[in-house]
């Protein structure tokens, strides 16, 4: 996937791990859920910009639908930052299964934030 | 009046601008009523229309109109509220509302417990008839809809 700095539009859902990144970044627009980001980064993919959409991995499941019925059928690619969160607990099996769920999906532009 | 009918009077007045069907009868009615490049079908990733359309405006000086559903609106409630933080000026979103998921067989929505127009006053809800529809399934391939309305919608097209 591309560098941040070509993007040139950017939302997402933060975690406490993107802080420092999305932080930096004027024009993030913070958006209400997963895949509502990544609707917004479909809109401006078709607009001719490059987007980039920011989410924990946590929010990776509400994304699901969106990649496999709209990104997929459609042959559109977005790119995601995803911060990867396993403890406490309630992360632990997310974080586990991550990578795994990007593979299933078929998912290549990613890049992962880790500890 | 009929969904299908509310879709011909929105569209009777489009010129250049860009719209975006939800998910379901409203896409296939939009097709059915008035097929061309600027139009997007939503197959699939219900509640999301306004969402592109939103991405559609804040990056285009085009006028985008949004066509939900009142189940699809439901889904993605928050939408709606950032449709209104943001207000794009170009952009239209209506919700035909005809209480049901219609496309599914007309099983009930909740929308009757929920002023959409006062959550986001860029609104507009159109009530419409309580029924299916039977407009045929749009015969494009997603990829060849998505293709045809990325160089429709190109800034940089001729
Ligand atoms: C996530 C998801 N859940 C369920 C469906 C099945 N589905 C397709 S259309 C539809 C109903 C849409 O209802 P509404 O938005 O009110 O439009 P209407 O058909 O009533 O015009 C449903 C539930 C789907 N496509 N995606
Ligand atoms: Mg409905």
């Amino acid at each position: 996937m591309k560098e941040h700095d070509e993007h040139d539009f950017v939302v997402g859902v933060p975690c406490s791990k993107l802080k420092d990144i999305i932080d930096k970044i004027d024009l993030y627009i913070p958006c209400t859920r997963e895949d509502e980001a990544v609707a917004l980064a479909v809109g401006a993919y078709f607009a001719g910009k490059k987007p980039l959409v920011f989410l924990q991995n946590s929010g990776l499941g509400n994304t699901v639908d969106i990649i496999t019925s709209l990104l997929k059928p459609y042959g559109i690619e977005i790119d995601l930052i995803i911060s990867v969160r396993d403890t406490p607990a309630h992360h632990a099996f997310m974080g586990k299964i991550t990578e795994k769920l990007l593979d299933l999906l078929e998912y290549k532009n990613y890049r992962l934030i880790k500890q | 009046m009929k969904r299908i009918e509310a879709i011909k009077d929105i569209m009777k007045d489009v010129k250049d601008e860009i719209v975006i069907a939800s998910t379901g009868m409203i896409a296939r009615e939009l097709y059915a009523v008035c097929d061309r490049p600027r139009n997007f079908y939503m197959m699939g990733s219900m509640g999301n229309a306004l969402g592109i359309g939103l991405g559609l405006a804040l990056n285009l000086k085009d006028d985008v109109i949004v066509l939900s559903g009142d189940g699809a609106a439901l889904m993605s409630l928050g939408t709606l509220v950032l449709h209104k933080k943001l207000n794009p000026k170009n952009l239209k979103h209506y919700i035909l509302d005809n209480n049901c998921h219609g496309t599914t067989g007309g099983q009930p929505t909740c929308s009757e417990e929920v002023d959409f127009q006062s959550l986001a006053p860029n609104t507009r809800v159109i009530k419409v008839d309580p029924e299916k529809g039977d407009a045929p399934r749009i015969p494009l391939s997603p990829e060849d809809i998505s293709k045809r309305f990325k160089d429709a919608v190109s800034p940089d097209r001729a």
